[in-house]
């Protein structure tokens, strides 16, 4: 361990003291913003600048919110989607790591593939909802379905690119240590390729989302995804900003604890 | 004495689509056991190629290759030191020098990680046990590279240049700790450099190859005088020697 100085320059005080002034300025005009956004679409939205029957305000968001969960359906539609989101993004992470380890192991097999993981990729994969639904039926399991289509391929691409990005040479090393191929992987590719992977992990966070909501839209009963089409169609723009609104806070308590995960990886390595 | 390595008239073919590289043709040398000797060549005439038979890391075209008088190649036996020192970033220091142990799992394994502990202490890194290698200067990283591969004890050591990329002050005392870890551990070992002053401060055998196709050339025993491989550039015999293997090279790249 390095040893702490305790004596510090006049220098080094006015430099720590900038540094606080600045993070200080960041996070205020982080919140300064969101409440001027808030204030002035609640103003304007009373002083009927602007119609609230098309854009809604904070005020009625709020008390929508409020109904909504007094009468239960609120954690309902939430949980659904969540649990929707959730189940899709675990499938299509874990099923894409494996995916990306194989084509990873067998060159070959790698490059019969990569015509297709190309096509896979440039292909909108809400053109497959009806083949989706389809095959796996509606509801559930097709919203799962195509957030796990959603997710995957990038998953695979991204993972597959970053145990490529390894240093032959560090292979070579391993090789010249008599090092078999599962040695070469778990102690070189896997946590040369850790940090790729939560980057992955957050891109999937925001995929799987995605995934969960087209999934709602094209076919669901309940969910957030649900709400704010059900919303839309009856002209209640109040509840689309609702559920956006909750839409919103949960995407960003998942990124919340991807980047926990991340400050914990980066620690380590 | 014993031989721990022996070419026998290896060729060597590099394969590719378009082509065919003749990289070795006929080549024959031995190495005695607790022997340092050093190949020079000019520069692409397969010098690492030569390692890379030695290692089973590639397979000769026609010819014997005899490591610790076997034909298989075990690649336990071997200890390859490459250009970069190839630290894992995420490992500390201690865990970088496990590596080798870590995939061999060797029965002795207690003994050989008191080995590593001590070789350590020894040359000055124990105090950097637990940190990233990143942390670490040129010259302690490529020391580290070294104890990562003295750790399993191989019977042959095979130094890829090892110095090349570190900045000349740190080239001679480095060169020079090495020298002494070898030689104060009993090492066999063969290094493949271009530098021919490196060559002649640590080796007891030089082979000189030709360029493309390489083949041995010529062989020279230096036998200078000096403990040290810092001292042994002041053997007045050290000039003389410099510009024959020189004037050898400067041939070797007008005929090519």
């Amino acid at each position: 361990m390095k040893k702490k100085q305790v004596n510090f320059t006049k220098a080094h005080k006015e430099y720590v003291k900038r540094l606080k002034r600045n993070k200080f300025l960041i996070i205020f005009f982080r919140i300064f913003i969101l409440v001027a956004f808030i204030g002035l679409w609640e103003l304007f939205a009373q002083t009927k600048v602007i119609d609230p029957f098309f854009v809604s305000c904070p005020s009625r968001i709020v008390s929508q919110i409020i109904t909504l969960a007094k009468n239960g359906t609120l954690l309902t539609h939430s949980w659904i989607t969540l649990y929707e989101t959730l189940i899709g993004f675990a499938i299509a992470t874990v099923a894409g790591y494996i995916i990306a380890v194989l084509l990873w192991w067998n060159e070959k097999v790698r490059k019969i593939f990569e015509p297709y993981i190309v096509v896979l990729n440039s292909l909108p994969k809400i053109a497959l909802g009806p083949v989706i639904i389809l095959w796996v039926g509606a509801g559930t399991n097709a919203i799962v379905a195509m957030c796990v289509l959603i997710c995957i391929v990038i998953t695979v691409m991204s993972m597959l690119s970053a145990f490529l990005s390894v240093e032959e040479g560090k292979i070579l090393l391993l090789r010249s240590m008599n090092a078999s191929k599962f040695q070469i992987f778990t102690k070189l590719i896997l946590p040369h390729a850790m940090p790729d992977f939560v980057s992955v992990l957050k891109i999937n966070v925001g995929m799987s989302w995605v995934g969960s909501i087209m999934g709602e839209y094209l076919t669901s009963k309940a969910g957030l995804g649900y709400l704010i089409v059900y919303g839309g169609q009856i002209f209640k723009i109040d509840l689309v900003m609702a559920a956006t609104t909750i839409l919103c806070l949960l995407a960003f308590v998942m990124y919340a604890l991807v980047s926990l995960l991340e400050k914990r990886v980066k620690s380590k390595c | 004495m014993e031989n721990i390595l022996k070419f026998d008239n290896v060729n060597f073919y590099y394969q590719t689509k378009t082509d065919e590289i003749f990289a070795l043709k006929d080549v024959c040398f031995d190495i005695e056991k607790e022997h340092f000797v050093s190949i020079v060549g000019p520069s692409g005439c397969g010098k690492t190629t030569i390692l890379s038979l030695t290692a089973g890391l590639l397979k000769p075209t026609s010819g014997k290759i005899l490591l610790d008088g076997y034909e298989q190649i075990d690649r336990k036996k071997i200890g390859y030191m490459f250009q970069k020192d190839f630290l894992f970033e995420w490992r500390t220091v201690w865990k970088n020098i496990k590596l080798g142990l870590e995939i061999q799992k060797p029965k002795n394994m207690e003994e050989k990680l008191a080995l590593a502990e001590e070789l350590l202490k020894k040359y000055d890194l124990y105090a950097f046990k637990d940190q990233k290698p990143r942390s670490l200067s040129g010259g302690m990283r490529q020391r580290v590279a070294l104890i990562r591969t003295l750790a399993l004890e191989p019977k042959l050591l095979l130094l890829d240049e090892p110095f090349s990329a570190l900045d000349y002050q740190t080239r001679l005392s480095v060169c020079d700790d090495v020298y002494q870890i070898i030689k104060s551990e009993k090492k066999t070992a063969m290094l493949v450099t271009h530098d021919i002053s490196e060559a002649l401060s640590m080796s007891d055998k030089i082979i000189i190859l030709s360029s493309r196709p390489a083949t041995v050339k010529d062989t020279l025993v230096p036998s200078l005088v000096g403990k040290t491989s810092f001292k042994k550039r002041e053997d007045e015999r050290f000039n003389g020697l410099f510009e024959y293997i020189w004037r050898q090279l400067k041939n070797e790249e007008k005929t090519s």
